[in-house]
């Protein structure tokens, strides 16, 4: 429908029209498969287009007047609607079907039992980011009734410890709902309904990111970890990233790469202790690793940070003390005259009990000049790995520390 | 059902809070629409549920968070008629005056509990208009800057030359070129009125900018 106003408003050529794209369609990333959904612009449609291996469906999203720069107001202008109408996802939807309401809580618990049958089979053989194949099978078999599919869905991961079945669950409970509208070619009804079965979708994303770091302390593979911590900063993040980021999602996993070391170092550490941390995504332990002597400033850090834990277990003895990164940002003019923002993170230790904060001084440089440049946020995404680096290089001294505070 | 005269000045404090956030991430919204600064000094923010861009230069937020800490009391007594961001071009000619009317009802009466959140919806309509705004505007010439203007009600004014609310941070009366636009068009953007607040913004844009 958007489609064919579009087109004929730029026949007319009164005025010129931008639209953005939801674009959805299998993508090949080292080796591995993945249904990637994202909205693009129009002037990158044909660029994403080309990347994916096949395209399942392109449709047009939202039309404007004026060129958007973020993807801010395309979250914003139906956030009121969305909200209404959360209980009643397909009210703006043209799919309906007769057949289709809610189970019963008989049906619902004989529906597990059915699937948690076949799902330990295939997802054994499967690694990693494996959910395409049932998903789009499920889609254009039963499409009113994927979300329901896809409540059937979670419960599985519940009654299972192996997180690596887990995560191709989430994965098809991410895709169930997306390929659900899109098997329709009405753009507006697609449009509704990927936005409202958006918003059960996420509760039980963050409920499931939880039960995913509670049983990360008993995976014995390693390799699915960081992958799996990929999946728990999705839902954690802000809605708008998830929702309707103009960046696809892979890319928000590339972004997340570079602190894959950081992860591998979080889950040896994790191995070791024997007891999970608590599920809050920023509560990063630290880990032991061999000294990083890139930053000047890393070795005096350091040295504050031992009589500084030194001093916690006198007064923590009571409390639970646990360390934290947490991204701060600090700012001066340096000797060029240039003004400095150093944003790093910041490795804190609080107590559950209060919010008690002693930092200490592990942040790093990472400066943004105060005149532009094309390559500031590359350069911010390189120092932040940097910065990853040399936090690492810091802790390995308190290690015991931390120890001795239990 | 609760109703609170002017003088209650604890729930005029709560309705100056407000607007002066609002205000903030708006004048924020606003450079980056308007692209005042490049893009590169902002990052996204949540506010209201909703992303907006706000800006990280530590220079740019202080002068913005001072202006605002000395409009604040001028709202609290509900003094102050108009805010204006004034973007201006290289020779300090206004080329476009974002106008934000406020006018706060003397009776203040809390009807509904869901006052706070109907609120909220309504500044993020503000927010959303702002951000596209740019289909109705046209683009700016390079290098402009910006200021704010406030808009008093009688002799406000004099208290604030008096009195200053931050040190090294005077209020001076604006010159004539500032205030007045030249062939000005008139854009109006949004309106919402609720039991705490009115308040209108539009955009007064000259008609030829470069």
């Amino acid at each position: 429908m958007l489609y064919h106003y579009l087109d004929h408003k730029r026949k007319e050529s009164s005025a010129q029209l931008h639209a953005t794209y939801l674009v959805s369609g299998k993508f090949v990333d080292n080796g591995q498969t993945s249904h990637k959904v994202s909205v693009v612009r129009e002037d990158q449609l044909e660029d994403f287009k080309a990347k994916m291996s096949l395209v399942v469906s392109v449709h047009v999203y939202s039309v404007q007047r004026a060129l958007l720069r973020d993807s801010g107001p395309l979250y914003a202008v139906d956030y009121d609607a969305v909200k209404d109408n959360l209980k009643n996802c397909s009210r703006y939807s043209a799919i309906h079907c007769a057949s289709a309401v809610p189970m019963s809580s008989v049906e619902l618990q004989q529906a597990r039992e059915v699937q948690q049958a076949p799902t330990p089979e295939p997802e054994n053989k499967k690694t990693g980011m494996n959910g395409d194949t049932s998903p789009v099978l499920k889609s254009s078999a039963k499409p009113p009734k994927g979300i329901m599919g896809m409540f059937a869905n979670k419960s599985a991961p519940k009654s299972q410890d192996n997180t690596k079945e887990m995560k191709p669950e989430k994965k098809e409970d991410i895709d169930a709902p997306k390929s659900k509208p899109v098997a329709k070619a009405n753009p507006v009804a697609n449009f509704f309904g990927t936005q409202t079965s958006k918003k059960p979708e996420k509760p039980v994303k963050k409920e499931e990111a939880p039960q995913s770091s509670s049983r990360a302390a008993q995976q014995q593979h390693e390799r699915s970890k960081p992958e799996e911590k990929q999946e728990t900063v999705a839902p954690v993040e802000p809605q708008k990233d998830t929702k309707k980021d103009s960046r696809s999602k892979t890319k928000r996993l590339e972004d997340s790469d570079g602190e894959e070391e950081k992860m591998e170092t979080k889950k040896r550490r994790r191995i070791k202790k024997p007891e999970p941390d608590s599920s809050d995504e920023d509560v990063i332990p630290d880990s032991p690793q061999p000294v990083v002597t890139r930053e000047p400033s890393s070795p005096s850090p350091k040295k504050e940070v031992e009589p500084d834990r030194h001093s916690h277990p006198s007064s923590s003895e009571m409390k639970i003390r646990k360390r934290r990164r947490v991204m701060k940002s600090h700012t001066f003019v340096d000797g060029d005259g240039c003004m400095v923002t150093e944003k790093g993170y910041v490795s804190e230790s609080y107590s559950e009990s209060e919010d008690d904060f002693k930092p200490s001084k592990q942040a790093s440089r990472d400066p943004i000049k105060a005149k532009p440049s094309s390559s500031k946020e590359d350069e911010k995404k390189t120092q932040k790995k940097a910065s990853a680096n040399s936090n690492k290089g810091a802790k390995q001294a308190s290690i015991m520390g931390f120890f001795q505070k239990k | 059902m609760t109703t609170l005269t002017r003088q209650d000045l604890n729930f005029g404090q709560v309705v100056a809070d407000i607007l002066c956030e609002f205000l903030e991430v708006a004048i924020h919204l606003i450079l980056y629409v308007r692209e005042v600064y490049p893009s590169g000094i902002f990052q996204k923010r949540k506010k209201y549920n909703v992303p907006v861009q706000m800006s990280c230069h530590p220079e740019l937020n202080q002068y913005i968070q001072d202006t605002l800490h000395c409009i604040k009391p001028l709202i609290e007594k509900n003094d102050a008629e108009k805010v204006v961001v004034v973007i201006m071009d290289k020779e300090h000619h206004p080329v476009e005056r974002f106008v934000f009317e406020i006018s706060q009802p003397p009776l203040l009466s809390i009807s509904s509990d869901t006052l706070l959140s109907h609120v909220e919806q309504l500044l993020r309509a503000f927010i959303l208009k702002i951000s596209v705004c740019d289909a109705v505007l046209n683009s700016n010439p390079p290098g402009c800057s910006f200021t704010v203007l406030v808009h008093t009600r009688d002799a406000a004014t004099r208290n604030m030359e008096k009195v200053q609310v931050i040190k090294d941070f005077p209020w001076i009366v604006a010159d004539e070129q500032e205030v007045h636009m030249q062939e000005p068009r008139l854009i109006p953007l949004k309106t919402m009125t609720s039991d705490i607040v009115k308040m209108q913004l539009y955009v007064e844009e000259r008609a030829q900018k470069t």
